[in-house]
């Protein structure tokens, strides 16, 4: 008999906190789109590195973590080596991440201390995962890229105090030069890469899908692993040529995972277009209309371009993949802690029973609308509808902190 | 022979799926169930995926479904991996609810 170790599940109100600071930095991060200026925004600004890194690091990195914890012992088959460093983790994560947006905005100096702390809560992060990992005997193509991202995550999170230290002064050392080492090690190795990977065991889980071969997950896997080696060296060495053919790969791999989901899509037993399904879809769209923006700047080198596609990257791909997901993760945990024991002696609820139908909804149109109305406005400088963009993502996002609160609570 | 496969199936057919909403045997999960005269149930069954993380507590929730019944002694539960569950083994009426 095959037996696959699940009983490693971490509590709930170890994993809990990592999904409400995550939706409420979400919500902020919606919040602070009105302090922009669409005539005049530019990556080199110190609040465009705010919003990114409060989005970031405050909603995505905390979500995944959480995420992380619960998936682990799934993806991996063995339980975690130190479940309890979670408790650490969070808060952590939590100070850093308000430090450095505070850093970036009011003061430099605040920078190395929230890098600092950022920098310990992601080692603790990426030790526990990595000793966990060891304790697998014979590694498939998802705990490879488990593997991978972390090591990834591990040279970022360097790269990333190198930067803020010279950024506040403490050393001389050139930014621009780490920073596509930094953004390429981060994005592209460690979200992106976990991205990949988990994917494919939660998207066939949701959706029964099976029987599809997961060739296109490896030279997916390879593919960016490449571009971000390629683009750390081009940092280091200054080769542009390198960045180029790094770039040039990290799309491939892209479209050759965006492949593979498409495959899953089609042979997908479960057509239900629920919340999770809708918000795939368009995490998806997002992600190749980002795709098709960002070769587009490497033609027209125009900044409001390469700036449109990052947006719609985070708000468009990242965040709807994330929210889709908590509506299919929450209910899990909350009803494998709260409803579990009472099988088989009471009625339970089913998982479907615990998201809020109509908020749910209206979270996902007022900040699909947001999200486009908030890229005309990066592509055409428009302040107007950057405005009218910030207000439907504050409203859809203010709607996800109540939807995560609603299936918390849910009895 | 104490119970027969009908018999077994209608009892562990109680067992919902809490994610899809259906039993474990309109899902077609489980793959052969049988009992000798002492009350030693076998059931042969699957999973729709490897990464279940409900993996222990359904084979639990089988075993309570099936010990319900009268002068059960004890239950194996063997989970298989081959065949490969596919949404073609469920009943028709779960296909039809899942747009399969």
């Amino acid at each position: 008999m095959f037996k696959i170790s699940q009983d490693f599940a971490p509590p709930f109100k170890l994993i809990a906190p990592f999904f409400i600071i995550g939706s409420i930095f979400y919500f902020l991060s919606s919040l602070y789109l009105f302090s922009f200026d669409a005539e005049v925004l530019s990556f080199s600004s110190a609040k465009i590195l705010a919003f990114v890194h409060l989005f970031l690091l405050g909603c995505v990195m905390m979500i995944i973590f959480g995420a992380m914890a619960q998936l682990v012992p799934v993806v991996l088959e063995v339980g975690h080596f130190a479940v309890e460093l979670f408790y650490a983790i969070w808060p952590l994560l939590l100070i850093g991440t308000i430090l450095m947006v505070c850093g970036f905005l009011y003061s430099p100096a605040l920078l190395p201390f929230g890098g600092t702390i950022v920098l310990i809560s992601m080692m603790i992060f990426a030790s526990e995962i990595f000793l966990t990992i060891s304790k697998v005997k014979k590694l498939t193509v998802v705990m490879s890229s488990i593997l991978i991202s972390n090591t990834f995550l591990f040279f970022g999170v360097i790269f990333g105090l190198l930067m803020a230290l010279s950024y506040a002064g403490t050393i001389s050392i050139n930014i621009s030069a780490l920073l596509s080492a930094h953004i390429g090690s981060v994005l592209g190795g460690y979200i992106v890469i976990t991205i990949m990977g988990l994917s494919v065991v939660l998207i066939p889980m949701f959706t029964l899908s099976h029987s599809f071969s997961l060739k296109p997950l490896k030279i997916a896997i390879t593919l960016m692993s490449t571009a971000v080696i390629l683009l750390i060296l081009s940092s280091f060495f200054t080769i542009d040529f390198l960045a180029y053919v790094a770039y040039i790969l990290a799309i491939i791999s892209m479209l050759t995972y965006l492949y593979l989901i498409y495959v899953i899509y089609k042979t997908r037993p479960r057509k239900e277009n629920d919340i999770y399904a809708i918000s795939l879809m368009y995490a998806y769209i997002s992600m190749i209309v980002s795709l098709s923006m960002g070769a587009l700047y490497f033609i027209l080198h125009k900044e409001e371009i390469l700036l449109a596609s990052m947006w719609l990257f985070f708000f468009g791909f990242l965040a709807f993949l994330i929210t889709g997901h908590m509506y299919k993760i929450i209910p899990f945990l909350v009803w494998f802690e709260r409803f579990s024991p009472l099988v088989g002696k009471q009625k339970v609820p089913m998982l479907v029973d615990m998201v809020p139908p109509k908020s749910s909804q209206a979270q996902f149109v007022f900040c699909a609308v947001g999200v486009i109305l908030v890229t005309v406005a990066i592509l055409m400088k428009n302040n107007t509808f950057l405005d009218a963009g910030a207000s439907f993502l504050f409203i859809g996002t203010l709607a996800f902190v109540r939807n995560i609160f609603y299936m918390i609570n849910f009895k | 022979m104490m119970y027969t496969k009908e018999e077994l199936f209608q009892a562990i057919s109680t067992v919902i799926d809490p994610e899809v909403g259906f039993n474990l045997v309109e899902m077609g999960l489980i793959y052969d169930a049988s009992s000798d005269d002492e009350g030693n149930v076998k059931v042969v069954m699957t999973l729709s995926t490897k990464a279940c993380p409900l993996h222990q507590m359904i084979l639990q929730w089988v075993k309570e479904a099936v010990e319900k019944l009268p002068n059960i002694k004890e239950v194996d539960i063997e989970v298989v991996w081959e065949p490969e569950w596919n949404i073609t083994m469920a009943d028709d009426n779960v296909k039809k609810a899942l747009g399969a």
